[in-house]
């Protein structure tokens, strides 16, 4: 058997984020609890450096190697450098965070930064089983992750949520992969996509595409699977919550674009259905029951169901324009979320959550700027103009309404969205009109207070401007 | 140049808004000191920045810039985007705005010393700045309703300012309410410029007028109504709102509840005349509507008058200036219905920097007397005051159109031109501004005399404690006084008679009584020794004297007036009865009707099914579903299965 | 029926029974024992479609070690059956019609009418000589090892996850330090104390 060595070149920032982190884990054991402030700083290095290799390697064409199980285009590219700029976010909202709780510990970088890796496979994959190890290299991390206050009763228990909920979808993805290979004999998705385009009787291929859909809206958090995302957001720390509440989305969307775009083209009006009720589903429930939560953090995870709604929106059009719209839709998200659970972060301290609703009343008077920032998120997220959720929402309903017989579909999102931003305006309302019922100063270090005030400017400065980003995502996803 | 004027013009308007987000938000942490200084640098830099594009324009002779810096938003074809008109109008308007607005940010560091909302009330106003600046450099009519919107809801703020008066709160919401029925108007207007020329750009706008013209509209069927006619008409009724002309003059005496410096800055310098900078801006689409050009002239001659005369009768010496600010404000807009255009600007300029000086005055007279506002306590307050004393009467001289000063210039030439216009409505206009300057003159000296000659009326206790205010209250009236005198001057030929707005301003031969009158026009000099042997001087001489011998000479024979026409006195303490009319007529009508509407419709229909229902039926399916979230790992397990099974079922089995 | 016929079928049996024992028993220990012969059954099966190497993993690691470890932990525990077992009744008709349900219709997807010989041809077989053992070697870490490496950082991460997660140092457990034992000086063990002499009452 001939054998030839891949090309390593294309992989060359996943290859040297695994040394890194592995190099990381090493020094963190020599590293005195006092000095823990080095792990973190290499870690911080370390997305650095591969956000450069990525950004200097930047490519405009489809690359594969390792026997084509991995694939770099245009795409993949713009992903992994919006989840190296999260991740990056994540760590410095978190530093502190975990310092007050004694949970600065090497373990919860190391964890990252291997859950970035699995990213980077999960948004590089060009093969059923790579898309199955860098969902299960990402997804364990973030088990572990959630799982790491220890003392906390809330943190295991959604971790354990999270492991068997989480076990039961791989399961089921791994089932619905079976079933693919069974069909079309390959797990490599170009030959997938050949073959099952070939093949008379669809039957299989969906039965077995369902269960990828199952898998992947799992990891979406898009509704019936969505069970695990409240609990889990609650559950956990807020600095894992910030991690599992940002970079992941954009993995899971590389993952859904993968696996139905690549691996299954030919099925679009079927997949297309599917996901209408699952879009529906998350926009309706997700709007809904936010509004009956009184805990910030279960607020936005709802929240966040509603946004996979209409993530899914774009998607399902089965237009390269919605494909890019709804990669706007993602990345904008992954901004407007990390603000959100960021703004949580900024108002606790030692002994105390700020999440709940009632912790933000009356804000404006104990900071304007805190208030400020909150009010550019909420309202981004509410989708009102000019901010940059208006935007996402805009792009995504855009091309629905282009799409042939789907525009009661944008009509639906639109009443959705109405609903929605009630509970984001009730933010409003507790921040701006009602009297604090905490009077203690928000202390917080220099660096958090400069990374979030970029973030909520980003967020106004990006719906001022979004053309820049917008036609970034349609180039990538055109190459 | 060229190249950079751009980035100029953008910094032009972010410069205050930079200055009041940092007070604002940072209020805290810059403290007082910070507060005022970053807003004031702010605006100092937009002033000089003005002042270059000023120069760059006239002086330089620049073309005018049109282009837009940045597009919001293109739906179907219509562009909404941040755009700047840069020409002499709005050059000029610039200049005006951070002047008035720089010399106002120094003078409240004096006024609102030791207040407790300090930082909030800096943001505020340069926050104006920057809405105002938005609003006179667009260059589509998004924009302007933006700025307009935007002025607006700052004067709301800033009236109520002192949030814990009653009459203040009052004062704002009447304002707010106002101001929306004129919004509603001009919101109208826009609407129909968007429907019948498919844009929203001044430039695209004003070249498609021929399309326009001779289009009908039937709003109520059987009478066709010009489509130009309407959109000016409701173009003119938000400008009615926001430049306080009758009937919707009633929220601008009532504004004097804010503090003084934003009497001076909003409600008589920049944002009440900003109705006027509209239709001037409007210009070619208000000459193709004489209608409209008729009706315009009429509501300002009535408001020019009549809104004098009730300056008579006030005693609180903010609200005297008040009502001349009204009144001069009629006479920018009868100035607009006679299509001199030029003139109504020129005046509006002079205006905003002898007014500014009258208010800023008023107001230190109100710092040395301990906030008292009432003339009938102060007297004689020349001896106490100097500064201030010397400010305030060549503020007044302006004022009244004394020759020489800058109001003179303008005034007169608004007055020769309505005497020329044939339009509909010019004759009464023509009475009314002549009567006008009398009253003007008349009220004006009594609030001179009242307050600066005569016995000292104050008690001990206030006069132990008289004297001029620090010198940041001061220096503005200094920097005012200069304008006020020499502006009209420099201008007068430039601007009322000669070309000086160029295609910013576009009048019709047969409306051009501008032009005409610059065939008899011999420069400045000539006016003044002309005016000498017309009724506007002899007018204002009247009224000077008639005030000297009232007030000074004969203090008696005013209550004596009074007293014999208890009439006449009574209708006009009570101002015509408008804002008792309003009360009974549309706040009772409309609270009668709301009732009727509430009750049956709101309550039971929308309230009841739409609103409440909705509201329940939301909140009880998430009270529902949110029970589904059990928090038992097999409930969440089983909605997966059962989710698997249900997409199984319809996609594979179906 | 040959004999391969009879094998499938035979352990195919076994293995949904065990299967279904495994939720079924009360006792964890004996549940964790039909894990083991479930494993074994499928172990069978795997044979008997040559894949050798799999089979003889399956029984060395999840037989020979997981289960074992399995077995120990459970020992271990003491679970209370009852109480887990609350509610199974209750959901227990639920649970079988849904289960029927996804029997159904696996059934009717994945039968013979999809899978057929006539569908997808049957598989060549084999030599006898034929080193299945080598083949997935040569696969393994040629074409797939970039999912093969893949596979090792899991596996690291599921070292480092469990350390995490487990090791954990008890403030009030007490350790011998030697370094600091030999280190010690006089005045570390004793403190001189004046006191005043006291009467007793």
């Amino acid at each position: 058997m001939n054998f030839e060595t891949p090309n390593i070149i294309p992989a060359i920032p996943e290859i040297t984020l695994l040394s890194l982190a592995c190099l990381i884990l090493v020094v963190d054991l020599f590293v005195k609890q006092e000095n823990r402030i080095i792990t973190y700083l290499l870690s911080q290095a370390s997305l650095l450096i591969v956000f450069l290799l990525t950004l200097f390697t930047f490519t405009t064409e489809t690359q594969f190697t390792f026997s084509n199980t991995f694939v770099r285009d245009s795409m993949s590219d713009v992903l992994k450098l919006g989840v190296y700029i999260s991740v990056f976010i994540v760590f410095l909202y978190a530093k502190d965070y975990l310092r007050q709780r004694d949970m600065f510990k090497g373990e919860f970088y190391v964890l990252g930064l291997f859950g970035v890796l699995g990213m980077m496979i999960l948004i590089s994959a060009h093969n059923l089983l790579t898309i199955y190890l860098g969902l299960e290299l990402l997804s364990l991390s973030m088990y572990a992750m959630v799982a790491m206050q220890r003392n906390s009763k809330a943190g295991s228990e959604a971790a354990m949520k999270y492991f068997v909920l989480g076990a039961i979808a791989s399961g089921m993805l791994l089932y619905g992969m079976s079933m693919i290979y069974g069909v079309t004999g390959s797990l490599d998705l170009a030959e997938i996509s050949q073959k099952v385009a070939e093949v008379s009787d669809q039957k299989l291929t969906i039965f077995g595409m369902v269960f990828l859909i199952v898998g992947i809206a799992f990891k979406l958090g898009a509704v019936p699977f969505h069970m695990w995302v409240p609990d889990v957001y609650h559950g956990a720390p807020t600095s894992v919550t910030l991690y599992i509440a940002s970079a992941p989305k954009i993995a899971a969307f590389a993952m859904l674009m993968r696996l139905l775009v690549d691996g299954l083209s030919s099925l679009q009006p079927h997949w297309q259905d599917i996901l209408i009720i699952l879009a529906i589903a998350s926009m309706g429930i997700g709007n809904i029951v936010a509004i009956a939560q009184g805990n910030l953090k279960r607020m936005l995870a709802y929240s966040a169901i509603s946004h996979v709604g209409f993530l899914l929106l774009g998607v399902l059009t089965g237009q390269q324009a919605g494909y890019a719209a709804s990669m706007f839709y993602v990345l904008s998200y992954v901004l407007m979320s990390l603000g959100s659970f960021g703004m949580i972060v900024l108002l606790s301290r030692k002994g105390f959550e700020a999440d709940n609703l009632a912790d933000y009343k009356g804000l404006n008077e104990r900071s304007p700027w805190a208030a400020f920032m909150m009010l550019i998120f909420m309202l981004s997220m509410a989708g009102v103009p000019p901010f940059l959720g208006f935007w996402a929402k805009f792009a995504v309903l855009k091309e629905v309404v282009a799409a042939d017989s789907l525009l009661w579909l944008a009509v639906v999102a639109v009443i959705f969205s109405i609903i929605g931003a009630f509970y984001y305006l009730r933010m409003i309302k507790l921040m701006y009109f009602d009297k604090p019922e905490d009077t203690q100063a928000i202390t917080a270090d220099l660096d958090l207070k400069v990374a979030l005030s970029t973030n909520s400017l980003m967020v106004l400065g990006l719906g001022l401007l979004p053309g820049g980003l917008m036609a970034l995502c349609i180039a990538a996803i055109a190459h | 140049m060229p190249d950079n004027m751009q980035t100029i013009y953008i910094w032009i308007v972010l410069a205050p808004l930079i200055g009041s987000i940092i007070a604002g938000l940072f209020g805290k942490k810059v403290g007082r000191a910070g507060a005022h200084w970053v807003t004031i640098i702010g605006v100092g830099v937009s002033c000089v920045l003005s002042i270059i594009v000023f120069k760059h324009m006239v002086f330089d002779g620049a073309d005018p810039f049109n282009g837009s810096v940045y597009t919001w938003l293109v739906s179907d074809g219509v562009k909404f985007e941040i755009g700047f008109l840069i020409d002499k109008l709005s050059a000029m308007m610039m200049v005006v705005v951070t002047f008035v607005s720089l010399m106002v940010h120094i003078y409240t560091i004096g006024y609102m010393h030791g207040d407790p909302g300090y930082q909030r009330f800096f943001s505020y106003i340069s926050l104006f700045t920057f809405s105002m600046l938005m609003l006179v450099m667009s260059n589509n009519f998004m924009q302007l309703f933006f700025g307009w919107e935007a002025v607006g809801l700052i004067s709301y703020l800033l009236i109520g300012f002192w949030f814990k008066k009653e009459t203040a709160i009052y004062a704002n919401m009447k304002a707010f309410l106002v101001n929306r029925v004129g919004d509603f108007g001009f919101l109208l207007g826009i609407a129909g410029v968007l429907m019948y020329f498919g844009t929203l750009d001044y430039a695209t706008v004003f070249a498609n007028t021929d399309s326009v013209v001779g289009k009908t509209i039937q709003i109520i069927p059987g009478s066709d109504w010009s489509v130009l006619t309407l959109i000016c008409i409701c173009l003119f009724i938000g400008a009615m709102g926001k430049s306080a002309q009758v009937p919707l003059h009633v929220w601008l005496p009532d504004s004097m509840e804010g503090p003084t410096p934003i009497s001076a800055l909003i409600h008589a310098a920049t944002m009440v005349t900003a109705g006027i900078y509209m239709v001037a801006r409007m210009s070619p689409l208000f000459e193709l509507s004489e209608t409209a050009l008729s009706f315009v002239i009429v509501i300002g001659a009535i408001t020019a008058l009549f809104m004098g005369l009730l300056g008579l009768v006030q005693n609180d010496i903010k609200r005297v200036v008040a009502y001349s600010t009204l009144s001069q404000l009629g006479y920018m807009t009868v100035a607009l219905g006679a299509s001199a255009y030029a003139a109504g600007i020129f005046h509006l300029m002079t205006h905003a920097f002898f007014k500014a000086l009258l208010f800023l005055a008023a107001g230190s007279v109100i710092i040395a007397m301990h906030h008292e506002q009432d003339m009938r306590k102060m007297g004689g307050l020349r001896k106490y005051m100097p500064i201030t004393w010397i400010t305030s009467l060549i503020g007044s001289l302006a004022l009244i159109g004394a020759p020489g000063f800058a109001g003179f210039f303008s005034k007169d030439s608004i007055i020769e031109a309505v005497g020329l216009s044939t339009i509909p409505g010019s004759g009464f206009a023509y009475f009314a501004v002549l009567g006008g300057v009398f009253v003007t003159a008349l009220y004006s000296f009594r609030m001179y005399f009242l307050v600066f000659h005569g016995k000292e009326r104050m008690d001990e206790h206030t006069r132990s404690h008289l004297h001029e205010p620090s010198w940041v209250v001061t220096v503005p009236l200094i920097l005012l006084a200069i304008p006020s005198v020499i502006i009209g001057f420099i201008f007068v030929s430039d601007m009322s008679f000669g070309n000086f707005f160029g295609d910013a301003i576009k009048v019709l031969p047969q409306h051009d009584v501008l032009g005409q009158l610059a065939e008899n026009y011999h420069g400045p000099f000539g006016m003044i020794l002309h005016s000498l042997v017309t009724w506007p001087f002899w007018l204002a001489l009247a009224g000077v004297a008639t005030a000297w011998f009232l007030y000074m000479k004969r203090p008696d024979i005013p209550g004596m007036i009074q007293d014999k026409l208890k009439f006449v006195h009574k209708v006009l303490d009570n101002k015509y009865y408008v804002d008792r009319f309003n009360e009974i007529v549309f706040a009772g009508g409309s609270r009668f009707l709301g009732k009727l509407l509430w009750q049956n419709g709101d309550v039971r229909v929308i309230d009841g099914v739409i609103i409440n229902g909705s509201a329940k039926t939301v909140g009880w399916i998430a009270g529902i579903v949110r029970r589904l979230q059990t928090g038992y790992l097999y409930n969440y397990a089983f909605a997966m299965i059962f989710g698997l099974l249900f997409l199984l079922g319809v996609f594979v089995l179906a | 029926m040959g004999i391969e016929q009879f094998i499938f079928y035979f352990f195919a049996l076994v293995m949904v029974a065990s299967a279904t024992m495994v939720i079924t028993v009360r006792n964890p220990v004996q549940a964790a024992l039909f894990l083991v012969l479930t494993f074994f059954s499928c172990a069978i099966i795997w044979m008997v479609l040559e894949a050798e190497f799999l089979a003889i993993v399956l029984v060395l690691v999840y037989v020979g070690a997981v289960m074992v470890l399995f077995l120990f932990v459970v020992m271990m525990l003491d679970i209370n059956i009852d109480r887990m077992r609350e509610g199974f009744i209750r959901y227990l008709p639920f649970g079988v019609l849904v289960g029927l349900l996804m029997a159904g219709m696996l059934i009717s997807v994945v039968g013979s009418v999809n899978f057929g010989l006539d569908k997808f041809a049957e598989p060549a077989r084999h030599a006898a000589d034929y080193n299945n053992t080598r083949e997935l070697g040569l696969v393994l870490y040629t074409k797939y090892v970039y999912p093969f490496e893949i596979a090792a950082v899991i596996l690291l991460v599921a070292i480092v996850a469990a350390i995490a997660l487990t090791l954990r140092r008890r403030p009030t457990t007490k350790y011998q330090k030697p370094e600091e034992q030999i280190a010690v000086k006089r005045d570390d063990r004793i403190r001189l104390v004046s006191m005043n002499s006291e009467k007793k009452k």
